[in-house]
């Protein structure tokens, strides 16, 4: 079979600063942060107390049709992806393609994490010392079976797939951040073996509960000193003291270029190739000198047939943690040696925070509305130099310039990296 | 006040098993002035751990920040730490108030990244004594000085049996420091 190659026919976007794909990057362009002071939970004596929510209502109004009745069953990160699923599948006019056997799902997503109202009402029933009352847990009727479709990630997968008619290859991915790069890399590499035409990838995260935001204040890996919400986010800034929770979702749909073409489907972009790696080094921290980050970076160039040269930007991982932020630059520079000072690097967490699953699918889909408009995103927030954080990372304004092909990073906490080579679509 | 109860000795036996059980290592093959970094392999994680095999063995409150972030906090931000991440010779003054001539590596200009991997055993079974040594004459609960230990490490009333309540690291810390500062005049 010749070298099939595999192009973007749609995307869209549910995050902190917009409903969709075009409202988050108008702010963004403009520099605006989506993060303010929780307010869906009590943060009153934690060391931080903010992150990027997303407005209920928007959800509620984004649901695609036929996602009511599955309701009970979604997370709350689920839901977000089907809004970004519906803008993404009408741009790419999927419900149009005949052969539903050869669309598949990849997603990257950690479903809802367990409610505190859950646990509490739980505990009610629980002597402390092993023994259950079974009996009352199921008089008071007021813990929902449906919550274990809640909380697994599968579960969302496979919903995606009923909701928008896929019966291709199904896919989950539970990688930290690196879960939605991962994801569209994955599905980039089932289309280019053959195996599906179509595939819907992304990621989405909606774990800002207590539950879930104490579990990362308990490993000290969120922010604790900011002057304002807006201001705590600085990727590769001296003062980047941990990062900042968000949430959101962002659905891509990959499809065969001869597939798009005979079906006369407009072609917004390009996966010209993909690179993974595991740091193999420690449960949080980085490998010092980047050489995960290194080996995904240099892999996906390789996949891609292309060398340093031809890459115009790149979109950072850039999380505003004091290790990501250093190792990152530091395998940016291993890489693209003379050259990595030339190459604008700018990190989309400084505006949007970390979305984490859904992380590597929004900054994808950024990085290609960047290149349609000409327009590189800034890194905000750049107050104090770090002198060992020294490439050009578009501080804190949009800059006018065009783009062709550029890498996007995502480097999961495990140690988990991903990195995506993709571009304008030149025919 | 300074107590004898739980003695030093006792407190590096503990630290052993803690970093031993934390890194699945052998406590048998630490010794006092490894390095937790550099000789045993701890990580950022591994110290939250240890931090909380501590506290719960002793009933203390480890501190959670760092010394230099509390002279940042204290004394304004460069004090301890200049623009290019560098150790200034104001902390260096606290640093060497506080360990002695414990570390002869801690110099100005020195990397701030460099520091954590200084510190060993012995120095973090100071920073334990420190807070041990604020236990108070009487216990509040019942007004009597009858402090005892059955197992050498966890202080109880022997009146009441109420458990001993310490200083918190953090809040230790900051008292020393503005001590020194008054002694010193470093800042």
């Amino acid at each position: 079979m010749d070298k099939r190659r595999v192009v973007i026919t749609g995307y869209g976007m549910v995050t902190p600063l917009g409903k969709n794909t075009d409202e988050t990057f108008e702010k963004a362009s403009r520099g605006l942060s989506g993060i303010n002071y929780i307010k869906s939970f009590e943060t009153r004596g934690l060391p931080c107390q903010i992150g990027g929510e997303i407005d209920n209502k928007w959800i509620d109004e984004l649901q695609p049709a036929g996602a009511q009745r599955l309701q009970a069953y979604s997370s709350r990160g689920l839901r977000l992806m089907m809004a970004a699923t519906r803008e993404a599948a009408e741009r790419a006019r999927l419900a149009e393609i005949s052969d539903r056997g050869r669309i598949g799902v990849a997603l990257g997503s950690h479903g809802d994490n367990p409610a505190v109202d859950d646990i509490s009402l739980l505990h009610r029933f629980y002597d402390g010392k092993g023994t259950w009352d079974m009996q009352g847990l199921m008089r008071a009727g007021g813990y929902s079976a449906l919550n274990f479709f809640r909380r697994k990630p599968d579960a969302a997968t496979s919903l995606l797939s009923m909701l928008f008619d896929c019966k291709g290859p199904n896919l989950s991915f539970v990688s930290a951040c690196s879960a939605g790069a991962q994801a569209i890399g994955e599905a980039y590499r089932i289309i280019k073996e053959g195996s599906a035409d179509v595939m819907v990838a992304g990621g989405c995260e909606a774990t800002l509960n207590f539950t879930g935001f104490i579990g990362f204040v308990l490993i000290k890996a969120l922010v604790e000193k900011y002057a304002t919400p807006q201001k705590a986010s600085r990727p590769f800034d001296r003062k980047r003291n941990g990062f900042v929770m968000s949430e959101g979702a962002g659905s891509v749909v990959l499809e065969d270029l001869e597939h798009a073409r005979a079906r006369g489907v407009p072609v917004l972009g390009e996966i010209f190739g993909y690179g993974d790696s595991a740091d193999a080094y420690r449960i949080t921290d980085t490998h010092p000198k980047g050489e995960g980050a290194i080996l995904a970076m240099r892999g996906a160039l390789e996949d891609a047939g292309l060398g340093i040269e031809d890459i115009d930007y790149i979109n950072a991982h850039g999380t505003s943690t004091v290790q990501n932020d250093l190792t990152e630059t530091r395998a940016i520079t291993a890489v693209f040696g003379d050259r990595a000072k030339k190459v604008p690097v700018s990190s989309n967490k400084s505006m949007l925070g970390h979305t984490i699953a859904a992380a590597g699918a929004i900054e994808c889909i950024l990085t290609l509305e960047g290149i349609h408009h000409s327009i590189l995103l800034p890194t905000i927030n750049q107050e104090f130099a770090d002198p060992k954080c020294d490439l050009d990372y578009v501080p804190n304004e949009a800059r006018m310039q065009t783009c062709r092909k550029a890498l996007s990073n995502s480097f999961g906490f495990g140690g988990q990296n991903a990195c995506l080579c993709i571009g304008q679509f030149e025919g | 006040m300074p107590q004898n109860i739980v003695t030093e000795e006792k407190v590096i036996e503990e630290i052993k098993k803690a970093v031993a059980e934390t890194l699945s290592s052998d406590a048998g093959a630490i010794e006092p002035d490894n390095s937790l970094i550099k000789d045993l392999g701890a990580e950022s994680l591994d110290f939250l751990d240890i931090n909380y095999r501590l506290e719960q063995a002793f009933g203390i409150k480890m501190a959670r920040h760092f010394i230099l972030e509390h002279i940042e906090e204290m004394f304004g931000e460069g004090t301890a730490i200049d623009e290019n991440g560098q150790l200034t010779e104001k902390a260096v003054q606290f640093l060497r108030a506080r360990y002695g001539d414990a570390f002869p590596g801690f110099k100005a200009n020195m990397d701030m990244d460099e520091v954590p991997s200084l510190f060993t055993i012995r120095t973090m079974a100071g920073g334990v004594m420190d807070i041990l040594n604020t236990l108070p004459e009487k216990c509040a609960k019942c007004g009597n000085a009858a402090w005892k230990s059955d197992d050498g490490v966890k202080v109880t009333c022997g009146s009441c049996g109420e458990p001993a309540a310490y200083m918190n690291g953090d809040d230790l810390i900051k008292e020393w420091l503005t001590r020194i500062q008054e002694e010193k005049k470093i800042c």
